[in-house]
């Protein structure tokens, strides 16, 4: 315990965790839907500075320019194009049973996973290989080069078919004139 | 070591995506939209020819080994396993183009996008076939499963296909979750991606209790993707929605992509794990079969019956898995050669039998069961090929269906000595018996009743058949018959496939 | 050694603030004058004697000691921070801007890629903004400012990665030497790069990434977020006193951190020919300043030539134009750099 407390970056890592958790928390509990999603940021730029602590520079910056820059913001653009009242909505609450149920499948899940780590790497330093964005494109485009390439193709279908399903028709429009 | 790009192994994906960019670039051009159509069917049998090349390696002068090729630091093999199956993928899908092309022109559906839908589906089947890491195969899985829940909901219209797809694609992104959950905790164990390394990580010791959980994990992400109970609940309402050639499309080409992916995952990185996922399969098989057929037998619509039916046979592909915790060698790799050949022989009669439905819902305007009665007065070749695919299906010789089934019970006797074997053995057998039953009430009802009064006589039996919709029911009815008579002809290939579960 | 670290740290984020805010006032007031010379108006001419040249000062003392007024409907804490977030975004890009070959706060590996990753997080304080205010006029400002962002940040990565293709690099400093040593046919001597070769390379990723950036500022003619006429300010209707100082700033301060981006990218940065690395850390400051000045002016020269585009023209020009050819323009550079 005394190793733990002499280093810095811990104290670093717990503060940030902390204040990781106490979003996420805010993130179930609002009953704003805006505010949730303000929390889910704070969330994963926690998740970002974890990185930034480990050393993980790519990882950091894509967390930041993918989750907040662009996943964030289509779910802010989404909420509030269709409805987001200010102010508190009543109905966004759960009654108590349903709460109870989901504390106890996150606790499970929090104990599951945390178990896993600790019994699959307990004290051993895990030292990354890969790190700079160099490595991190040759190992993507060398061994890793077939999925990276279909999920372009996943992504390109989704993109597809979205726009498809979601567009109005060209027939229906000359319909109604 | 293994080479790092092998354009000749690699040669049928490469066709595959190149015909998926052309079909958008023809849907693109002032040409009729069934030109994309057609791109497809070329494109697909175009990358068949690889196929064969890469197999019979030896014998031709341009090409130098025959063994199997590993790529990419062995996380994508070619060898003969995949081979067969990436065989099977392209002519199935070969077949639901065929399926489709008259189907999306009869209406205002979006053609060029269904056909490049298609066949990115089919490409990340062909890719799964081959993969032998935890990210291939599930981003492999991804691109099965994703443009097959935008086809189900193609019917844009309509709320029945916009709930399947709905559906389809809640159960598909908590299923793979669940899966993605489940390799996260074996990577986090072995630490690693490759399921060579992963069977080399399993080899003897004492594994954490995690791991037991993240094989069921995985195991339970695909039984979703093969709509085994307790994980079929999407299925029924899902086949009934979508447009018919997207259905029949989900239950031969993405069922058999989750079976392939467990195919891979047991035999090849769960090898040293036969004694976990053996009894969970017995469960799920068991489950499948029995209520799948107990369900089956009071539908009234031909087409929930066909997904009931489709859950049941996938029990009976899933009963091999079960007995190979209890065997080893020779039959171990017996297991693994029944279902392969079960899913072979299970695919052309299937997609037949939803030809076959199309081809009635053409006439009859309705999927009905009761609509269909006494079809043999006005459509005695549509109800000659009922009698055919329906009786295939279950198991009647001489068509396909009986040399599958009869694998699949040389398979179960070879666990024979051990009472959950016999017990696997007798519930198949009760279910094939209650299987039957319900194959022939739709034979019955098409032959031997009479043509119901409410339908004017003068409606029916008028358009002919699409023909591309009769080429597919051609292709179908003449492989089921030939290979019920000559089983040798899909065998063979099943045979290929035999020593993928003793090792490579 | 730690304390070493900290008074570092502390210095460096004192320039970082200096730089950004004398560089924000300089273009408030150069926006004054060149607007008014445009329309044949003098322009400020009074404060601080000569030119008027105090006016963005005084400006600055009249927002500050003014009372901020919040509205009654608004939602409190999100219409506080919304300035800040706004801000923090702009003023991250001031750290990796290398000013001389040592004068950058922070050299990252990742240089290119942080400036866009941390500039997106002004998009959720524009939101932000507009949705707090609990009004009509702002939430539909931020919605179009968010829908306008989304659209342009694609044009302006993907004008980028052509520059990043020729560098091999990601740090802004890599890219400015690799500018300096670019060498054309192999023969050519170093001075040559006076004339930037990336503005010959990457003509077209450099009309993209402008017109981009003019949107990304939500300046005329990108400026619908705002637009007066129609949404009286936008997602700054109900902002007064020193938060609205802050956007205004932020707004300004933007426009200087990507007219540097931009000189860093495209036009050589620092680097001048002939001058040992230690004196351009000392010229250098010189040399992009003017750069930036003259892009600047650039931004300010459009904003007082051209008319407001209309909400679907904007997105037709990202999706339909920009995108494309920064796709097209991505290709050619990957050919060319493989081929040669």
């Amino acid at each position: 315990m005394g190793d733990w407390l002499s280093e810095v970056a811990n104290w670093w890592f717990a503060a940030v965790a902390l204040a990781m958790g106490y979003a996420a928390y805010r993130v179930v509990t609002s009953a704003n839907v805006v505010h949730a999603v303000l929390a889910l940021v704070a969330t994963l730029g926690g998740s970002a500075v974890l990185f930034l602590l480990l050393g993980a520079e790519f990882v950091v910056w894509t967390v930041v320019l993918v989750y907040i820059g662009a996943v964030i913001v289509l779910f802010l653009f989404g909420i509030m194009i269709t409805r987001a009242p200010l102010g508190y909505e009543a109905e966004l609450d759960h009654p108590p049973k349903t709460k109870a149920l989901a504390a106890i499948v996150a606790g499970a899940m929090f104990l599951l996973i945390g178990w896993t780590l600790v019994d699959a790497f307990g004290t051993e330093e895990v030292t990354a290989s890969v790190t700079t964005v160099g490595d991190i494109g040759l190992q993507l485009f060398g061994r890793f080069v077939l999925p990276f390439e279909v999920v372009s193709l996943v992504l390109l279908a989704a993109l597809i078919g979205g726009i498809v399903l979601a567009r109005q028709d060209p027939v229906d429009i000359e319909d109604q004139r | 070591m293994s080479a790092l790009f092998d354009y000749h192994a690699l040669a049928p994906e490469l066709i595959l995506a190149f015909t998926v960019m052309a079909v958008l670039a023809v849907d693109l051009m002032p040409v009729p939209k069934y030109y994309a159509a057609v791109t497809g069917l070329v494109g697909l049998f175009a990358s068949i020819i690889p196929l064969l090349t890469l197999a019979l390696c030896s014998e031709l002068s341009f090409c130098s080994d025959n063994g199997a090729r590993l790529l990419f630091g062995d996380s994508y093999v070619v060898d003969t396993f995949s081979l067969v199956l990436k065989g099977l993928f392209l002519v199935s899908a070969f077949i639901s183009l065929l399926l489709a092309v008259g189907y999306v022109e009869s209406d205002r559906y979006y053609q060029g996008e269904y056909y490049f839908l298609l066949l990115a589906s089919v490409f990340g089947a062909v890719v799964m076939a081959s993969s032998r890491d935890l990210i291939s195969i599930f981003v492999g899985l991804e691109l099965v499963s994703g443009p097959a829940f935008l086809l189900a909901g193609w019917r844009k219209g309509d709320a029945r296909s916009n709930e399947a797809a709905l559906k389809f694609f809640i159960v598909g992104v908590l299923s793979a979750a669940i899966l993605l959950f489940g390799m996260s905790l074996i990577y986090g164990v072995t630490g690693e991606l490759t399921f060579s390394g992963i069977r080399a990580a399993t080899v003897g010791g004492e594994l954490p209790a995690v791991f037991t959980l993240g094989v069921l994990f995985v195991l339970m992400g695909f039984a979703f993707k093969v709509s085994a109970v307790p994980f079929h609940f999407w299925t029924p309402d899902t086949y009934e929605g979508a447009p018919t050639p997207v259905t029949a499309y989900l239950s031969v080409g993405s069922k058999a992509a989750g079976f392939v992916g467990l195919l891979v995952i047991c035999y090849s990185a769960f090898a040293n794990m036969r004694d976990i996922w053996g009894p969970a399969l017995w469960i799920i098989a068991v489950a499948s079969m029995t209520l799948g057929n107990l369900i089956a037998v009071r539908q009234t619509n031909v087409i929930r019956l066909l997904g009931y039916s489709s859950i049941a046979q996938g029990g009976f592909m899933l009963a091999p898995f079960a007995v190979a915790s209890m065997v080893e060698g020779v039959e171990l790799e017996g297991a693994l050669f029944a279902t392969v050949t079960y899913l072979l022989f299970y695919a052309f009669m299937n997609l037949g039998a939803f030809g076959v439905v199309m081809a009635g819902m053409s006439k009859v305007k309705s999927a009905e069961l009761s609509s269909w009665s006494g079809m043999a007065q006005y459509a005695p070749g549509l109800s000659m090929l009922v009698v055919i695919f329906f009786f295939a299906l279950a198991g009647v010789p001489p068509l396909a269906g009986w040399f599958a089934k009869l694998v699949m019970f040389q398979a179960i006797i070879s666990g024979a000595p051990n009472v959950w074997a016999v017990l696997l053995g007798v519930i198949a057998a009760v279910n094939a018996v209650v299987a039957f039953f319900y194959y022939a009430k739709v034979v019955k009802t098409v032959w031997m009743d009479s043509v119901p009064v409410e339908i004017p006589a003068a409606e029916l039996g008028g358009s002919g058949l699409n023909p591309a919709l009769a080429l597919a029911l051609g292709i179908t009815a003449i492989a089921t018959i030939v290979t019920g008579l000559f089983p040798g002809v899909l065998s063979f290939f099943g045979e290929a496939t035999r020593t993928f579960a003793s090792g490579f | 050694m730690i304390v070493n670290f900290w008074v570092t740290l502390g210095i460096k984020m004192a320039l970082v603030l200096g730089v950004m805010l004398v560089g924000a006032l300089v273009s408030i007031f150069g926006e004054l004058k060149i607007s008014a010379h445009m329309q044949s108006r003098i322009g400020p001419y009074f404060a601080g004697g000569r030119w008027g040249w105090a006016q963005p000062l005084a400006d600055g003392l009249k927002f500050i000691q003014k009372e901020e007024i919040i509205p009654d409907t608004v939602d409190v804490r999100v219409f506080k921070l919304a300035p800040y977030v706004v801000l923090m975004g702009t003023m991250a890009i001031y750290v990796v801007i290398p000013f001389g070959p040592d004068m950058v706060a922070g050299n990252l590996d990742l240089g290119v890629f942080y400036v866009l990753a941390i500039s997106s997080i002004s998009t959720v304080g524009v939101l932000m903004a507009g949705w707090s205010s609990g009004n009509k006029y702002s939430l539909m400002g931020g919605l179009r400012a968010a829908a306008q962002l989304i659209a342009y940040e694609l044009p302006l990565v993907l004008a980028v990665v052509g520059v990043v293709i020729l560098a091999g690099t990601l740090s802004l400093n890599g890219i400015v030497e690799a500018q300096a040593q670019w060498q054309w046919f192999g023969v050519t001597p170093e001075w040559l790069n006076v004339i930037p070769p990336y503005l010959i390379l990457q003509a077209v990723g450099f009309a993209i990434f402008l017109t981009a950036s003019l949107a990304e500022l939500s300046r005329t003619p990108f400026d619908m977020p705002i637009a007066e006429s129609e949404l009286v300010m936008g997602y700054l209707t109900e902002y007064s006193g020193l938060r609205f100082t802050m956007f205004f700033l932020g707004e300004y301060a933007g426009m200087v951190a990507l007219a540097a981006i931009a000189s860093t990218l495209f036009l050589g940065g620092y680097w001048l020919p002939f001058v040992s690395d230690d004196l351009l850390n000392f010229i250098g400051p010189v040399v992009l300043i003017t750069k930036i000045a003259l892009l600047v002016f650039l931004f300010i020269w459009m904003r007082w030539t051209f008319p407001r585009l209309r909400e679907d023209q904007l997105q037709q020009l990202a999706w339909r134009i920009l995108i494309p050819v920064a796709l097209a323009n991505i290709v050619v550079t990957a050919v060319l750099k493989v081929v040669f």
